[in-house]
C-alpha cells in the first residue's frame, strides 16, 4: 500500500479536522486495509482512528427508539441478549457475517461503509467501470454474484448484511457531516450507488457514521440468507422482515433484500399490500412477486429469482409464526 | 524374505502423531517460517495480461526503491507471454513493502496479444490460439474396444449425459515457496516440498551446480497434493536473487499466486453414452471428453501428468467401448499432478452415468456395481458399507423424498493404480550405547505422518515405544527417499525401516552377545556398544508392500429445492490400504479425502473471465473451500489385510467422494446436476427454476 500518516481522534470534530479532503477514517480496517493493500481506492494521505470517539461503542435502549453506537462490533451486536429479544433480525444478520474473528472487530459503521464485493472492482488487473474504467465486466462476462436491479450501468450488489436488517427495521443512519447531524434512511445511505457507478454508497468525503437509530415499532422481525457455503460466505441473497404481528395480521411491515441490487432492495408498494393482511401462502408469493417484479436477471444470476422468491416467503412465515 | 510380524503391539494401533507437541505448541518449524541468516523477502511480478508480446522489462526504478538488494528477470529481450500472472522479473528486499514498492516500479512493454480461457471456446475454429501458428488442441486419442456400433443396438437401456468437471486448485495450506542461500560453497534451500530429491536435481539443473554442492532440507511444510515436486520457477528465481544479493532469499508465494502459475486439476467435459442389457450387465460405452491443462500439458513445470485424458470406463468391464479424448490447450496457468490424477473426474462421469443407467434400467444402484465391477475387494467393500451406511432403508426412487427439503444417497467407488513402494529408497539408523536410537530417511513428511510411521514400524520390530524413536527425515544429506506422491510414501518407507531394523538387532547382537536385543534386552545390548554408536543401513525389500487399493463410499444429502442448497450430512468410506500402520494418521488421510472431495462436489472452481483473461477468484473468498461448519459426520470404516503388505492411501481417499455426492443430490431431487460443483444455481437450474435470460446487454 501507499504511506499514510495516521492519527488518533479524539472527538467527532478533531476526527473530521484530522481527516481533512483527502483522509480516511479506520476503526475495525478489516474492509479498508484490504482496499489499500489492493490499491483499489485512491490512496489517503491520512488514516484517522476513530475507535476512540466518545459515545460510539454504546447501545442505548430507549422505550421508543434503539442507538447503536457506529463502533459496536458485530459481535457485541450477535451477543447482546437484549438484541435478540428486541430484535432478533439484528441478532441473526449479525450472527450471518463473516467469521468470528471478523466480527470481533468489525464495527456498524465500517459494515455499513464497506465498499463492493464484486470480483471485478476486487481484481488488481482489472479496471472495471467502479474504478473509472468504461466496461462494467460483470455485465458482460461472469455476473453470478451480481444485482437483479441498478440503476446505472454498475451492477455491483450491496452485501452488507446490517444494511439490509435495519431497512426491514426502518432505522436511520446519524451522519456527522458538516458538522450538521444529517438523517439517513438506509435507502438514502445507499441511493448514489443507484445511480452512480463510481459510488458504492451515498457518504461524502468527511462524513461520519455515529451512530443507527432503530424505532422499537415492530416487535417481530427476522434475517436469512443462502450462500454457496453453511458459514463465513457472502450471501448470494439476504431477505430481512419486520413487522408487528397480531392475531396473526402482519401491522407495519417492512421486507428488504440484500444482493440484489446497489442499494437495499425494499418495494413499498409491497410493504403496504401486507400491511393488515393474514399471511398465507398466497399472499406471501403475492408479495414476493411484487417485490420481484421488473428485476433483470442476466445470463448467470437468473437463480437469484427464485432464491429471492423463497426466501421473502420464508422470512414472512417466520414473522407469523 | 523380510516379512512383517502377524502379532503386533503399534503397528495396525492408534499412535498419536509423534510430532504433535511440536505441532500443536508452534516448535515445528515450516518451511514458511525459516529465517536463515540476513534473509531477505522475495516476489515476483507477475504479468497482467493474459497474453502478450513483452518487448522488455525495465527494473531501473526497482532497483533505486530503498531496501532493494537484486532484481532479476526471466528472459532476455522479447519473449511471448501465454498466461495471467506467468513470472516476468522477481525483487529481494529487506521488507515486504519494499518488495511490493519495487514490483509495482518495473516497467514492462507488453502488447496485449489475442486469448482464449475457455475449454468450449478454444475448441471452435475462429479461436485464438494460444501458440502462435498452431491449433489450440490435436486430433483426438482415441482407443477402441469391441464393436461399440452394433453394441448399442443389442443394449436394452441407454442413457446419454454431457457430465462435467471444473479445474480445481490444490491450494495447500502452505503456499509454495522456499528459502534459498546461493554462495561459492553451494546452495542450501528450505522448501516447502514433496520432494526434496527432486528438488535437488531440478535446482542443480536449472543453476548448473554440482548436485553435491545441492542441499535441500525440509523439516515440515503444509501440503502440497502433487503441485510440489520441483523447485518450481519460484525456487530458480529465489536462488538467483540469493546470488546476486548475496544474502539467502525467503521466496514464498502468496494465494493470489497459487490460483495462476503452481498447477490445478485439468477439467473434463464428458459426453458419455453407455448402454445395458436387460440382466444389468454393461455392455456398450462411448465417451468424448475433452479438457484443459492450461497453456501447456504441465511436463515444462514439473509435477507431472497433465491428467486430462481419463482411464475410462474406470471401473467396470464393458466389452465394447470407444473413448476418444482431446487436450486443449486455454491461455491459463498448467494443470500438474493433483491427488489421484485423472481419477477424482473419471469417477465422476463414470459414476454419474452408472446411477443414471441404473435408474433406466430400474435396479439398485448398488446392485447394478456389484453386477459389473469385477474387482472382488470393492465387492466385499460394498457388502460392508451397505450395512454401516443402512443403505437398503435409505435408498429410495430418484425425487421419491417428501418436502422441499428432499434427502438422498449415493455411492461410487475408488481405484488407485499405483501406491506400492519405491524400491530405491534407503534409510539409516544410529542406535547409541545409551540406548538411545535415530532413524534417518531422506524423505519427507508432508503432513501425512511419516514420521509417526516410521517410529511405529521401528517401536514394533525393535521392541521399544514410537516415543523412544527420534526420527529425522526431509534432508538430502540422508540416504535418499521417494517424493512423497502416488500415495506411494508409506509402502516404501515402512519396508525400508523394516530392513533398518533387521540389519540393526542382527548386528547388535553380534556386538554385544545379546541374543535377542528386543524390548526389555535392548538397554543392556546397547550398552554393549562401550563408546561407539552403531550406525547400520537399510533399503527397501520385497514382499513387504503392494500397489492398488481400492475403495467406496456413500454419501448423504439433504437439498433444499427451494434455495437449490445442498448439504451433505454424512458420508460412510470404506477403505482398504494392505497392512495398516497406524489407524489415526490413516483415518486422518482417509478423512482429509473425504473433505477434498466435498470441496471439488460443491464448492471449488477456478474462474477465468473472458472479457479480461484473468483468474476472477484467486482468494479464498470467492474460490470457496469447506470450511468446518461444512464437513459431514465422516464414518471411516477399515480393512487390514496384511497378507498384501504396506499399501498407500492417499490418493484413493478423494476419488469417489465428489461422485457419490453427485449421484446423491440426483436421487433427491430425480434430476441430475450434472456439473461440478454443485451449487445453488446450478441446483435451480436443473429444477428447472430459473427464468430465461432477459436480454444481453453489450
Amino acid at each position: 500500500m501507499n504511506a499514510f500518516q495516521y492519527a488518533t481522534a479524539q472527538s467527532n470534530a478533531s476526527a473530521r479536522e484530522l481527516a481533512g479532503a483527502k483522509g480516511m477514517y479506520v476503526a475495525g480496517g478489516n474492509d479498508l486495509l484490504g482496499l489499500l493493500k489492493d490499491y483499489l481506492v485512491p490512496a489517503p494521505d491520512i488514516l484517522v482512528n476513530i475507535k476512540a470517539l466518545p459515545g460510539m461503542s454504546q447501545i442505548q435502549r430507549g422505550d421508543k427508539t434503539w442507538a447503536i453506537g457506529a463502533l459496536v462490533t458485530v459481535a457485541e451486536i450477535e451477543d447482546d441478549p437484549d438484541i435478540r429479544e428486541t430484535f432478533p433480525g439484528l441478532h441473526e444478520a449479525a450472527a450471518e457475517i463473516a467469521s468470528q474473528q471478523i466480527r470481533n472487530v468489525a464495527t456498524v459503521g465500517g459494515n455499513l461503509a464497506q465498499h463492493s464485493r464484486c470480483w471485478y472492482f476486487r481484481h488488481r488487473d482489472t479496471v472495471c467501470l467502479k474504478k473509472g474504467g468504461d466496461l462494467c465486466y460483470a455485465l458482460n462476462s461472469d455476473n453470478r454474484y451480481h444485482s437483479l436491479f441498478t440503476g446505472n450501468t454498475c451492477i455491483s450488489p450491496v452485501v452488507s448484511s446490517l444494511a439490509t436488517m435495519f431497512a426491514a427495521l426502518d432505522a436511520t443512519a446519524i451522519v456527522l457531516r458538516d458538522s450538521q447531524e444529517t438523517r439517513m434512511s438506509m435507502d438514502d445511505l445507499y441511493h448514489a450507488a443507484w445511480e452512480n457507478p463510481l459510488a458504492h454508497n451515498s457518504l461524502k468525503p468527511g462524513d461520519l457514521i455515529t451512530r443507527v437509530e432503530i424505532p422499537v415499532a415492530r416487535h417481530r422481525s427476522t434475517y436469512m440468507q443462502v450462500s454457496d457455503k453453511h458459514t463465513f460466505d457472502w450471501a448470494l441473497v439476504s431477505c430481512a422482515a419486520a413487522a408487528d404481528v397480531d392475531g396473526g395480521k402482519l401491522s407495519s411491515p417492512r421486507v428488504a433484500l440484500g444482493s440484489i441490487s446497489p442499494v437495499p432492495h425494499q418495494v413499498e408498494a409491497a410493504n403496504a399490500f401486507l400491511d393488515g393482511r393474514t399471511l398465507d401462502d398466497a399472499t406471501a408469493s403475492a408479495a414476493a412477486d411484487m417485490i420481484l417484479a421488473g428485476a433483470k436477471p442476466l445470463e448467470h444470476n437468473g437463480y437469484k429469482m427464485p432464491l429471492a422468491h423463497a426466501l421473502i416467503r420464508r422470512a414472512l412465515s417466520k414473522l407469523v409464526a | 524374505m523380510s516379512s512383517w510380524p502377524s502379532q503386533t503391539k503399534y503397528i495396525g494401533a492408534e499412535t498419536r502423531r509423534i510430532d504433535a507437541p511440536q505441532k500443536v505448541t508452534g516448535q515445528a518449524r515450516y518451511s514458511s517460517d525459516i529465517q536463515a541468516p540476513g534473509w531477505l523477502y522475495g516476489m515476483i511480478l507477475r504479468s497482467s495480461l493474459p497474453a502478450a508480446k513483452i518487448g522488455g522489462i525495465n527494473v531501473d526504478k526497482a532497483r533505486q526503491i530503498p531496501g532493494i538488494k537484486a532484481v532479476v528477470t526471466l528472459g532476455d529481450g522479447e519473449r511471448t507471454v501465454h498466461f495471467y500472472g506467468e513470472e516476468l522479473a522477481a525483487v529481494a528486499g529487506t521488507t515486504k513493502q519494499a518488495c511490493l514498492d519495487a514490483l509495482r516500479a518495473i516497467e514492462v512493454d507488453a502488447t496485449p496479444m489475442p486469448f482464449v480461457v475457455h475449454e468450449t471456446d478454444a475448441k471452435k475454429t475462429d479461436s485464438a490460439k494460444v501458440w502462435e501458428g498452431s491449433p489450440n488442441f490435436g486430433g483426438p486419442s482415441t482407443r477402441e474396444h469391441g464393436d461399440v456400433d452394433s453394441a448399442f443396438s443389442e443394449c436394452a437401456a441407454i442413457i446419454e449425459g454431457f457430465y462435467t468437471t471444473p479445474v480445481q486448485i490444490h491450494n495447500p495450506m502452505e503456499t509454495h515457496g522456499n528459502t534459498v542461500s546461493w554462495t561459492d560453497d553451494g546452495v542450501t534451500c528450505w522448501a516447502s516440498t514433496q520432494g526434496i530429491s527432486s528438488v535437488k536435481d531440478s535446482l542443480s539443473g536449472a543453476l548448473q551446480v554440482d548436485q553435491s554442492q545441492v542441499r535441500v532440507i525440509t523439516e515440515y511444510m503444509g501440503g502440497g497434493f502433487g503441485a510440489k515436486f520441483n523447485a518450481g520457477v519460484e525456487g530458480i528465481l529465489a536462488a538467483r536473487l540469493s546470488r546476486e544479493a548475496k544474502a539467502p532469499v525467503r521466496m514464498m508465494l502468496t494465494r493470489f499466486d497459487e490460483a495462476l502459475a503452481v498447477g490445478n486439476r485439468p477439467s473434463s467435459f464428458q459426453k458419455i453414452k453407455m448402454g445395458a442389457l436387460a440382466d444389468g450387465t454393461l455392455h456398450a460405452f462411448e465417451m468424448d471428453n475433452y479438457g484443459t491443462a492450461g497453456f501447456a500439458a504441465g511436463g515444462a513445470t514439473g509435477g507431472g501428468g497433465s491428467g486430462v485424458e481419463l482411464p475410462m470406463p474406470y471401473l467396470y468391464r464393458v466389452p465394447n467401448s470407444r473413448v476418444s479424448q482431446t487436450v486443449v490447450a486455454v491461455n491459463a496457468g498448467s494443470a500438474r499432478a493433483f491427488r489421484a490424477p485423472s481419477n477424482p473426474p473419471a469417477s465422476y462421469g463414470m459414476e454419474s452415468a452408472m446411477d443414471d443407467l441404473a435408474v433406466k434400467l430400474g435396479m439398485d444402484p448398488v446392485e447394478f456395481r456389484l453386477k459389473n465391477d469385477p474387482n472382488p475387494i470393492r465387492q466385499r467393500e460394498y457388502a460392508i458399507g451397505v450395512e454401516k451406511f443402512g443403505w437398503k432403508d435409505k435408498y429410495k426412487k430418484p425425487g421419491s423424498s417428501p418436502g422441499i427439503v428432499k434427502t438422498g444417497v449415493g455411492c461410487a467407488g475408488a481405484a488407485w493404480p499405483a501406491g506400492g513402494g519405491t524400491r530405491s529408497t534407503k534409510g539409516e539408523a544410529s542406535i547409541y550405547p545409551d540406548g538411545s536410537v535415530e532413524f534417518r530417511l531422506g524423505v519427507q513428511d508432508i503432513g501425512t505422518g511419516t514420521r509417526t510411521v516410521i517410529a511405529v514400524v521401528a517401536a514394533e520390530l525393535l521392541g521399544l515405544t514410537p516415543e523412544q524413536i527420534r526420527v529425522r527425515v526431509g534432508d538430502t544429506n540422508f540416504p535418499p527417499g521417494p517424493g512423497s506422491g502416488g500415495s506411494t510414501t508409506c509402502p516404501s518407507v515402512a519396508p525400508t525401516v523394516n530392513d533398518i531394523c533387521s540389519n540393526a538387532l542382527q548386528q547388535l547382537q553380534t556386538l554385544s552377545g545379546v541374543a535377542d536385543a528386543r524390548g526389555d534386552n535392548w538397554y543392556a545390548a546397547c550398552k554393549k556398544l562401550g563408546v561407539t554408536p552403531l550406525t547400520v543401513h537399510g533399503q527397501w525389500q520385497p514382499g513387504l508392500s503392494e500397489s492398488r487399493a481400492c475403495g467406496v463410499q456413500f454419501a448423504e444429502v439433504a437439498v433444499d429445492t427451494e434455495t437449490g442448497f445442498v448439504t451433505l450430512k454424512k458420508v460412510v468410506a470404506v477403505h482398504d490400504c494392505g497392512l495398516i500402520i497406524d489407524k489415526l494418521t490413516l483415518e486422518s488421510q482417509i478423512n482429509g479425502g473425504v473433505i477434498m472431495g466435498m470441496g471439488y462436489a460443491l464448492y471449488e472452481e477456478r474462474v477465468m473471465d473472458d472479457l479480461s483473461g484473468v483468474v476472477l477468484n484467486p482468494n479464498f473468498e470467492t474460490y470457496k473451500l469447506p470450511g468446518i461448519a461444512d464437513v459431514p459426520d465422516i464414518d471411516v470404516v477399515l480393512i487390514n489385510m496384511p497378507e498384501r503388505g504396506v499399501i498407500g492411501i492417499g490418493e484413493p481417499a478423494t476419488v469417489p467422494t465428489a461422485a457419490a455426492i453427485g449421484n446423491a443430490v440426483a436421487n433427491a431431487l430425480g434430476v441430475r446436476v450434472s456439473s461440478l460443483p454443485i451449487t445453488p444455481a446450478k441446483v435451480l437450474a436443473a429444477l428447472g427454476k430459473v427464468p430465461p435470460v432477459a436480454s444481453t446487454t453489450t
